[in-house]
């Protein structure tokens, strides 16, 4: 048994030993990333080791992996996450190595400018020409140079044509309290203060105080109406007619229209969201060699359509569009016009939370 | 002792202090902090914005534990009395959460919903006309928390029972206490430390608690355990996420420190 | 009245606890997708579930992780139980309050400092970072439950043995640990729960590869509501009753002694 000293002695040590270590892990700044990867990416001769996926969940072709491992005898490991957030806290935090992830275009600039990215061979990448043009170009991508283009899809209004008596035209529907208790917006407060905001005319993107104000009364007006916040899960709702009208994403829709054909998917007429996610290589990434092989090979018309056919998404390849078996084709003009793009919101970040908050609480 | 304490304390004090530190510093745009120290985020938790949902999430957490209590008190009596039946009862009380909690709160969703079992079952027995909205109310969540904790105050409650000496409860009964007074007299104090420890084992973690009320109550309501979680996910605000944790604890701690106090002018008389 | 108001009630409590169970049973066998209707009988789940490596996967994962953590905490937890109640330590109040506080902590800052501190010691994430935060969070309850059993146990047994003549190894080797046997028994049983069923801290803490079932099951639940998990959580079930079949040969004997 430890005499009273003894304790007291060693629990000081632990104490003074906790101390330190958190004081000098205080004055520590973010942990620096470690050198950029070995060997570089172009080097000839067979792929090897392991390739690191961390993907959205439902988000790939169910063959698409088997077939790169046959094909490039590289060992797959794949991880899912819900949300982008998730993803970057990882990333943030230093500890995952991945060698693929899978952001959202509105977070590449703020990844790269952070420096979590490393950028993209395109030496590398021979069926680069595949792409979209309209997708590259965008502000978000740069040109590619940190991030190929993926998926797209839109946020809009998905409703059961059987039990709505008009079709919604406008994001004021969710005011309309005939349909009250049968209505769902997303669990997320950008989708929900984008509608808020785009129903009065404005940016989703909208950094102005006074406009997110309002969008947050609108929100907590809307409210009552509300069923309840459902984002992905609520296609099983909607199928059983629990919920007949949705504010949800094409992907899930187009899901859920495969069992309930009478769902429809309508974008409305103030506009709607457009969003597209891309694949990127963490700087940390330990092989990036086989990260820019899997690129070039999700570049392909085949793969990218098999991919897009099961996820539901819209492919960013336009090559695989032809190879699909119900093409999504990429909106016209007239309907580009109505759509915006979402983009990053800075330092407004915390603005817009607190507003949800309230929403929520309210 | 030491290998326990000392693996608490790497992986648990450590970073802890880590987090704590997070609180006073400035937010990085992506998430994780700046160097550098600032008590914003420490300001920023005394708003009644965010008090109010700290209270909320109080009450809510309160009446769980009280409903998770009215109901393993007598399943745990059961066991204890159950004879040959203990091991069967016992598991049959942590079978459920063998299973994924996710995969069970849905298929909770699902027996709740307009559509669902239960409806169907009460709409069958002419019991109500109309489907009756049992999801996305406080009762579905409150229904969610009380199943999602009931084991962590039965296995207790049941401990202090199997350990409870006959010899007593046959002494009360010649002494002319039967039925109910001879529960609440003797068998009830006896019990104490198992209850005791099993409403703790609920009222925590319902406090943090967020997924129950997202998916069970539409996420029409923000508790704490939501408020944290959106600051290390979509606010990207760690320091204040790290802060209000602190809070939450803090809170916490004060109740159990008040609890000890209690405890120790007990033991004196 | 008493008489069946408490079997009522704790007949409610189990039915509670496991209609939902029974819902997941029925709706592995349902053939439709989304489960929204009943569409007719079908095994087709339980097939694709073989042919899913990535869930037998998983749940290789959670058991390797599960088992290793609630053996290394149920140990820990019990040594550190003993020390708390029978040792001569100072402070031991102290440190029992401070018990509560990994309990407190919400599993997001818990699961995110440890991924900092990972990160800043570099070490990579996978088995050992999981073993290591399962084992860390179910070290504090399974302290707590053997402590409660420990505390109300009647000391006059051990008492006697040492009357009787026999060591205190032996004492604590023939008296104190089947005594405390159920209290183990208890722990081990709830830090298995609790880490089998972990999400939060997991996720931060899982390295590439190394996703256990909550992890997987989260993702296809949101997403896609397919019926494979279910078909799963059937046969998790069924495996368990199997379990506890064998155990109640094994226990039941063994708590005759006590």
């Amino acid at each position: 048994m430890t005499s009273r000293r003894e304790f007291l002695a060693r629990a000081a040590e632990c104490g003074l030993s906790v101390a330190t270590a958190s004081l000098l892990y205080g004055c520590v700044t973010k942990r620096s990333p470690p050198p950029p990867g070995e060997r570089a990416v172009s080097a000839a001769g067979p792929l090897e080791g392991e390739l690191r996926i961390f993907n959205w969940s439902d988000y790939m072709g169910p063959e698409t992996i088997a077939r790169f491992e046959r094909e490039t005898g590289v060992r797959v490991s794949y991880d899912t996450y819900e949300s982008n957030e998730e993803m970057v806290a990882k990333l943030v935090a230093g500890g995952g190595e991945y060698d693929i992830v899978c952001p959202t275009a509105y977070l590449v600039p703020v990844l790269a400018e952070g420096g979590l990215l490393a950028p993209i061979d395109h030496a590398v990448l021979t069926h680069w020409g595949n792409l979209l043009p309209y997708f590259i170009d965008g502000n978000s991508v740069r040109g590619g140079r940190y991030a190929m283009p993926y998926q797209w899809g839109t946020t809009g209004i998905a409703y059961r044509s059987d039990l709505v008596d008009a079709p919604p035209t406008s994001w004021g529907v969710f005011a309309d309290t005939s349909l009250g208790g049968k209505m769902t917006m997303q669990d997320d407060g950008r989708e929900v203060l984008g509608a808020m905001l785009m129903w009065r005319g404005r940016s989703l993107n909208s950094t102005d105080p006074a406009e997110l104000t309002a969008a947050r009364t609108d929100a907590i007006v809307v409210k009552p109406n509300l069923r309840a916040y459902l984002s992905a899960p609520v296609k099983a709702q909607l199928i059983s007619g629990d919920v007949v009208l949705a504010q949800m994403w094409s992907m899930d829709t187009r899901q859920a229209q495969l069992e309930e054909p009478r769902v429809t998917y309508v974008i409305p007429e103030e506009g709607g969201e457009l969003f597209f996610d891309c694949l990127a290589v963490p700087r940390s990434a330990p092989n990036r060699r086989a990260a820019h092989a899997f690129l070039n090979f999700v570049l392909r018309p085949d793969v990218a359509a098999d991919i897009a056919e099961s996820s539901g998404a819209g492919p960013t390849n336009g090559a695989a569009i032809r190879l699909m078996e119900h093409p999504v084709h990429p909106p016209d003009a007239a309907l580009l016009a109505r759509l915006e793009i979402q983009r990053d919101l800075g330092p407004a970040t915390d603005l817009w939370d607190r507003l949800w908050t309230e929403v929520k609480a309210g | 002792m030491l290998p326990a304490a000392l693996w608490l304390a790497c992986f648990f004090a450590i970073p802890l202090a880590i987090m704590a530190s997070y609180a006073l510093r400035p937010r990085h745009i992506l998430g994780g902090v700046y160097p550098g120290w600032t008590t914003a985020s420490i300001a920023r938790l005394f708003e009644p914005l965010y008090l109010e949902i700290l209270q909320r999430t109080v009450i809510l957490s309160l009446v769980a534990t009280f409903l998770a209590l009215t109901v393993s008190y007598p399943m745990a009596l059961v066991i204890a009395r159950a004879g040959r039946w203990r091991t069967v009862l016992l598991f049959l009380v942590v079978l459920p959460f063998w299973t994924s909690f996710l995969v069970r709160t849905y298929a909770t969703i699902f027996l709740l919903r307009d559509t669902g079992l239960v409806n169907q079952f009460l709409l069958a027995l002419g019991l109500v006309q109309e489907p009756v909205q049992l999801l996305y109310t406080p009762g579905a969540v409150l229904f969610g928390l009380v199943t999602g904790y009931v084991p962590f105050m039965v296995l207790p409650i049941y401990g202090s029972l199997e350990k409870l000496d006959p010899a007593l409860l046959e002494a009360a009964e010649v002494l002319g206490a039967r039925g109910w007074r001879r529960f609440w007299r003797v068998t009830w104090p006896l019990t104490l430390p198992g209850v005791l420890a099993g409403s703790l084992l609920v009222f925590i973690p319902s406090l943090g608690s967020f997924l129950t009320s997202d998916l069970l109550g539409g996420a029409k309501v923000m508790l704490i355990g939501n408020l944290i979680q959106n600051q290390f996910t979509s606010a990207r605000n760690w320091p204040f996420g790290s802060a209000l944790s602190f809070l939450l604890m803090g809170f916490v701690l004060i109740g159990m420190l008040l609890r000890a106090l209690g405890a120790r002018r007990e033991e004196s008389r | 009245m008493k008489r069946r108001l408490l079997p009522a009630i704790a007949l409610l409590g189990y039915l509670a606890l496991h209609l939902p169970l029974l819902m997941l049973v029925l709706w592995s066998f349902n053939v439709s997708r989304s489960g929204a209707r009943w569409d007719g009988f079908s095994l087709i789940w339980y097939q694709r579930l073989l042919e899913r490596e990535d869930l037998l996967l998983a749940l290789r994962t959670s058991l390797v992780v599960g088992l290793t953590a609630t053996m290394l905490a149920t140990i820990l937890g019990t040594l550190a139980a003993l020390a708390i109640a029978r040792g001569r330590l100072r402070r031991a109040a102290l440190l029992e309050s401070s018990l509560s506080l990994p309990i407190v902590t919400p599993e997001v800052v818990a699961g995110i400092s440890l991924l900092v501190l990972f990160g800043a010691i570099g070490m990579p994430l996978g088995y050992l970072t999981l073993i290591i935060a399962h084992t860390a969070f179910c070290l504090p309850f399974t302290i707590l439950v053997v402590l409660a059993r420990l505390r109300g146990m009647d000391t006059s047994l051990e008492e006697a043995a040492l009357m009787l003549g026999a060591d205190e190894v032996t004492a604590f080797r023939r008296v104190t640990v089947p005594l405390l046997l159920p209290g183990i028994l208890g722990a081990a049983l709830l830090a298995f729960t609790l880490s089998f069923d972990d999400f939060v801290i997991t996720f931060f803490t899982a390295g590439p590869g190394t996703s256990t079932l909550p992890l997987l099951v989260y993702g296809m639940v949101r997403r896609t509501v397919e019926p494979t998990v279910n078909a799963l959580s059937t046969l998790l079930v069924v495996a368990t009753t199997v379990l506890l079949l064998f155990a109640q040969r094994w226990i039941a004997p063994a708590r005759n002694v006590g």
